[in-house]
C-alpha cells in the first residue's frame, strides 16, 4: 500500500567515487573512527547523520585530508578517489582540496570582494588564462551556486556584507569554481533560516547532476530530504549505510531507530 | 521498541492514537455482533442503536485522522513511529467501512423483520458472521501485541468465510429461483451475506496492514482468495 521503495539515484547503478576501506582515525589515543568501510556514489547526495561526536565530521574531513592540519591526528586503512589512494606521499593535498571542495557549518567568505572569494582558487590553481576567461568562470560559479542575479550588478563588494544564506552560496560557489569532482558539506544550513535553507538544498539537488556531494546534517529531515542515501554513525562506527528511503522507513539496526525515531538507546 | 522517546510526550501521543483505535476497534465488535443478534431476534430497538451507534464510529474515525495529521506534522515520526501513525490512519478507515457495513445490516433488519424467518439462512449467517467477528477481533490483538503469525493466520482464514460466502450464495439463488415472491427478502439476506463477507476482507486488510507495521513490508498479495460468485449465474453448476 505504501511504496518504500527506493527513488531515483538509488535504483540504477551509479559509479564510486570514494572507496574507503578499514578506516580508523585516531586524535592521540582516543579513537574517533573505528573500521569505517563506505563506497560513495557519483552524482548522488550522501548524507552522514548521528549524534555529536559519532565521527562523522571527523570522517567527512578525511576525504579531503582536511585531518592533515591537526597534529595528534592519524589515520590508517584505505581512502581511494577514482581508484586513487588520497593519502599516497605523491598527492598534494592542495590539489587533493581543489577537485573534493568543501563548504563549512558558518558561511566563512574571505575578507575580499564577492568576486575576488570567488576567483581566488581558480586564480592560484592556474584554471584560467586570462581576465576574461576568469570572469567568465566567475559568473559560471555564481551561477551554479543561484547567486548570480543577487550580486551581479555588485561583484566588488565584500562578501562579508552579504545576508548569510548569500555568504553560504557564495561559499559553495567559491567551492565549485575550482570545478571539483566531489562537494563535502559539513552542516551547510545549521546556520541559515528556513528560506536559505531551502534555497541551499535547491542548490545541493542541482549540484548532484555534475557532482558527488556529501552532508553532515544534524537534521534528520534534511537528510531525508536532500540525499540518496544516508549513513548512519554512532560511536566512531558506521552502523548503517543505505538507501535514504529505506533508512528512514525501515532500518535494519536498532541503533539507527532509535536515533531517527529520538528515543535513547 | 522497548525504548521511550527522549520527549515523553510523543510517546503519549502515539499511544493516544492506539488507544482510540482499540475503542474504536471495540465498538466495531460490537456493533457487528449486535446487527447479527437482532437480525436474528427481530429486535427492531437494538437494530436502531446499531445504527445510531454507528455515527460515534465515523467520529472517532474523523478524529483518529485528524490527530494523526497532527502527529505528522508535529513529530515528523520516522521508522517504526511513521508506519504506525500511517497503520493506525489505514485500520481506521478498515474499521469505519466494517462499522457501515454492520449498520447496513440494521437496516436490512428493519425489513426483514416484518417476514417471516429462514432459520437455514439465517444459521449460516451467523456460522460466517461469528467467524469474521473472531478474525476482526485477532486482527486486532495482533496490532495491539505486534504479533505477525497471528496477522498472517487471520489472511488464510478469510479464505473459509469466502467458501461460506460461495455456499450461502447458492442457496439464496436456488431459494428464489424456488419461490419468486422470497426474491426481497433471499435479495436482503444476500447483501447481509455479502457485508459479512466484505467485512472479512477488512479483517484481512487490518492483518496485512499490522505486518506492514511491524516488519516493514506489505505481505505477498498471492494469498489464497475464494469468492468466485462474481462469475457465476443462474446456470452455472454449483463447485
Amino acid at each position: 500500500m505504501y511504496d518504500v521503495s527506493p527513488r531515483d539515484g538509488a535504483v540504477d547503478h551509479k559509479e564510486l567515487k570514494f572507496r574507503c576501506k578499514d578506516v580508523q582515525v585516531f586524535y592521540g589515543d582516543s579513537q574517533a573512527i573505528k573500521d569505517v568501510n563506505v563506497d560513495i556514489e557519483d552524482k548522488t547526495v550522501t548524507s552522514f547523520i548521528g549524534p555529536s561526536g559519532c565521527g562523522k565530521s571527523t570522517f567527512l574531513r578525511c576525504l579531503n585530508r582536511m585531518n592533515d592540519t591537526i597534529d595528534v591526528c592519524r589515520i590508517e586503512g584505505q581512502i581511494k578517489l577514482d581508484g586513487e589512494d588520497i593519502y599516497d606521499a605523491d598527492v598534494d593535498p592542495v590539489q587533493l582540496r581543489a577537485r573534493v571542495g568543501m563548504v563549512f557549518q558558518k558561511p566563512n567568505p574571505f575578507p575580499k570582494s564577492i568576486y575576488d572569494n570567488v576567483a581566488y582558487g581558480p586564480k592560484i590553481h592556474g584554471l584560467a588564462r586570462n581576465r576574461a576567461e576568469l570572469g567568465e568562470l566567475v559568473e559560471k560559479s555564481l551561477r551554479r551556486a543561484a547567486l548570480w542575479d543577487e550580486v551581479k550588478d555588485r561583484l566588488d563588494l565584500p562578501g562579508t556584507g552579504l545576508s548569510g544564506g548569500q555568504q553560504q552560496r557564495l561559499c559553495i560557489a567559491r567551492a565549485v569554481a575550482t570545478q571539483p569532482q566531489v562537494l563535502l558539506m559539513d552542516e551547510p544550513c545549521s546556520a541559515l533560516d528556513p528560506i536559505a535553507t531551502a534555497q541551499v538544498e535547491e542548490l545541493i539537488d542541482e549540484l548532484k547532476q555534475q557532482y558527488s556531494v556529501v552532508i553532515v546534517t544534524h537534521s534528520m529531515q534534511q537528510a531525508a530530504r536532500v540525499s540518496q542515501k544516508t549513513a548512519f554513525f554512532h560511536l566512531g562506527n558506521l552502523v548503517e549505510y543505505g538507501d535514504t528511503d529505506t533508512i528512514f522507513t525501515n532500518p535494519q539496526d536498532e541503533r539507527t531507530e532509535n536515533y531517527i525515531t529520538g528515543r535513547t538507546g | 521498541m522497548a525504548s521511550q522517546h527522549i520527549v515523553s510526550s510523543f510517546d503519549h501521543d502515539l499511544e493516544a492514537l492506539q488507544a482510540q483505535l482499540m475503542r474504536m476497534g471495540g465498538l466495531v465488535e460490537s456493533a457487528s455482533q449486535n446487527a447479527l443478534k437482532a437480525l436474528e431476534t427481530r429486535d427492531l430497538e437494538l437494530s436502531l442503536a446499531v445504527r445510531d451507534g454507528d455515527k460515534v464510529i465515523d467520529r472517532i474515525d474523523e478524529e483518529l485522522k485528524s490527530d494523526a495529521a497532527s502527529v505528522l506534522v508535529r513529530r515528523a515520526p520516522a521508522a517504526g513511529d511513521l508506519r504506525t501513525v500511517l497503520t493506525v490512519m489505514a485500520i481506521s478507515t478498515h474499521l469505519e467501512r466494517c462499522g457501515d457495513y454492520a449498520k447496513n445490516i440494521a437496516k436490512r433488519t428493519t425489513v426483514l423483520a416484518e417476514t417471516a424467518p429462514a432459520p437455514d439462512s439465517i444459521t449460516a449467517l451467523r456460522r460466517m458472521a461469528r467467524m469474521v467477528e473472531s478474525m476482526l477481533s485477532d486482527a486486532l490483538d495482533a496490532y495491539i501485541q505486534r504479533d505477525t503469525d497471528k496477522a498472517e493466520d487471520i489472511r488464510l482464514r478469510d479464505l473459509d468465510v469466502d467458501q461460506m460466502y460461495n455456499t450461502l450464495f447458492r442457496a439464496l439463488l436456488t431459494h428464489m429461483m424456488e419461490d419468486p415472491r422470497e426474491i426481497s427478502y433471499n435479495m436482503h439476506l444476500h447483501f447481509i451475506a455479502k457485508n459479512i463477507e466484505r467485512m472479512g476482507d477488512h479483517a484481512t486488510s487490518i492483518a496485512e496492514q499490522t505486518v506492514f507495521m511491524i516488519t516493514g513490508d506489505m505481505p505477498d498479495d498471492d494469498r489464497p482468495k475464494g469468492d468466485t460468485t462474481a462469475y457465476s449465474s443462474p446456470d452455472t453448476p454449483a463447485p
